[in-house]
């Protein structure tokens, strides 16, 4: 094969699989002990988040406005 | 042996090659991810995923580095990357102010205090980016094409947004006032029209610097054709002219708000992620401020599936692994390997854009392109505190083994 056209792998197949399925496994770890998932499952009185926007904050992470500070 | 393999009839051009693995491992994520999002949460949800992996393609394949167009500038005195961001500031806000005021329910522009934390933490941000290797689109989108030393920077952009969040409360007690929207004092119109003089003005300025540098200006953020390659190659290996980037990150940005109510943000999701793996190993976060006001407190409670910045981020990643297998270039950054003050400067580059996002109220996507999108007054001073501290980086990177 032509080197310009063609590189050869410079990572390792095993790892980046390894590193996809460890950062799915805490995703399904965080989901799966979460409200919305306690929700999903049939459990009632849960409070979840779906729309989790607070549209009274001052800023988009939902800090409070200055003024409004001590 | 390698496992790219030429594309068959139909899309076969000469020495067009992908790395399958990379691709097939990409879209099987997509479909995973995708398909648990479907289940658990809601379609809007899967929309915005789909709208973060496109975000992706389009940050890689169109090379969109916020970090590098800055550093051409100062250094080498090249304006294009920086026009190219202007005119993604301008198109967008064309789009997206009106959106905003257009009185449709349940829209919330990127707007956020001006003062103290604001000042400081995009100057630290400015910092981070030129040490960190990218900010927080670019961060995201080189650790999804394989670029091992940005994972590095990610995770310490990570760890500095959390310290960030802890602190916050009190740099917001330092000097500073209330959002400004430039809406509210000039309206619609006064709104776009002031900031496209604004655009215009930075605009006109790197002009003169490169003019001055090289007696022309390259026109390279407005060309429309493909380099070599047919269009349709083109779409699916890249690497895209400015203007097919900047209108797809443009119609990203205006989707994201269309859809989710909340122009576009990252870092946000850093903070969420970083919280939750404190709260694992038995810190309770709650006890923080930051962490008990409301929108903070509903993402560490709940999924990161229902956090629109996290699943956003999640497709931004996948895409950009798709589009680097398209291209053939996974991993490519990382065949020379970082040495010891390169790795350091990821990590001291990644506290300071994780801290420094926090403090600024989010980063070059968040707090400048989704800011100005919303005609607010702090993603100018955002703009312009990040990109002195941006010169202190430049002027840092030797020391750190960094090319320039």
């Amino acid at each position: 094969m032509k080197g310009s056209e063609t590189m050869e792998r410079a990572y390792s197949p095993t790892r980046i699989l390894v590193m996809l399925g460890f950062i799915l496994v805490l995703i399904l770890m965080d989901h799966l002990n979460s409200p919305t998932f306690a929700f999903n499952s049939g459990q009632g009185n849960v409070e979840t988040a779906l729309s989790q926007r607070d549209e009274t904050a001052c800023a988009p992470c939902g800090a409070p406005c200055p003024s409004t500070r001590d | 042996m390698t496992d790219s393999a030429v594309l068959q009839p139909g899309l076969q051009q000469p020495g067009w090659q992908v790395d399958r693995f990379i691709v097939s491992t990409a879209l099987f994520g997509l479909a995973l991810l995708g398909g648990l999002i479907w289940l658990e949460t809601a379609p809007f949800m899967v929309a915005l995923f789909v709208v973060g992996t496109v975000l992706g393609m389009a940050l890689y394949h169109g090379a969109f580095g916020f970090t590098a167009g800055w550093r051409n500038l100062v250094v080498k005195k090249r304006g294009a990357g920086m026009r190219a961001q202007l005119l993604l500031f301008g198109v967008t806000s064309l789009i997206m102010v009106p959106m905003l005021h257009s009185g449709m329910e349940g829209l919330v522009g990127a707007v956020a205090p001006v003062g103290t934390s604001l000042v400081v933490g995009s100057f630290l941000f400015g910092v981070g980016m030129q040490l960190g290797g990218g900010c927080g689109s670019g961060t995201l989108f080189t650790v999804g094409a394989g670029n091992i030393r940005m994972v590095v920077t990610l995770v310490f952009f990570i760890a500095g947004a959390v310290l960030g969040s802890i602190h916050l409360p009190w740099w917001l007690d330092q000097p500073g006032f209330d959002p400004v929207s430039l809406v509210d004092t000039l309206g619609i119109s006064g709104a776009v029209l002031a900031q496209f003089v604004g655009l215009g003005l930075i605009a006109w300025w790197v002009n003169r610097i490169e003019r001055k540098a090289h007696g022309t200006v390259e026109r390279d953020e407005l060309l429309w054709k493909s380099q070599g390659h047919g269009v349709l190659r083109t779409l699916i290996s890249g690497r895209w002219p400015f203007t097919w980037a900047i209108l797809m990150l443009a119609a990203g940005n205006a989707l994201t708000l269309a859809i989710g109510g909340a122009p576009w943000s990252i870092t946000f999701a850093f903070n969420v992620w970083g919280a939750k793996a404190l709260e694992v190993v038995g810190v309770n976060m709650s006890q923080f401020e930051f962490w008990q006001w409301d929108y903070p407190a509903m993402a560490l409670k709940d999924s990161v599936l229902t956090n629109i910045p996290s699943v956003m981020n999640f497709g931004l990643l996948l895409g950009a692994m798709l589009a680097a297998g398209l291209a053939n270039r996974f991993n490519e950054a990382s065949r020379n390997k970082p040495e010891g003050r390169q790795f350091l400067a990821a990590v001291v580059g990644g506290l300071l854009l994780g801290y420094g996002a926090r403090l600024g109220f989010g980063c070059n996507i968040g707090a400048l392109f989704s800011g100005i999108a919303s005609a607010s007054l702090h993603a100018w001073i955002w703009f312009a505190s990040a990109f002195v501290g941006s010169l202190i980086g430049i002027r840092l990177r030797p020391w750190f083994r960094l090319p320039n």
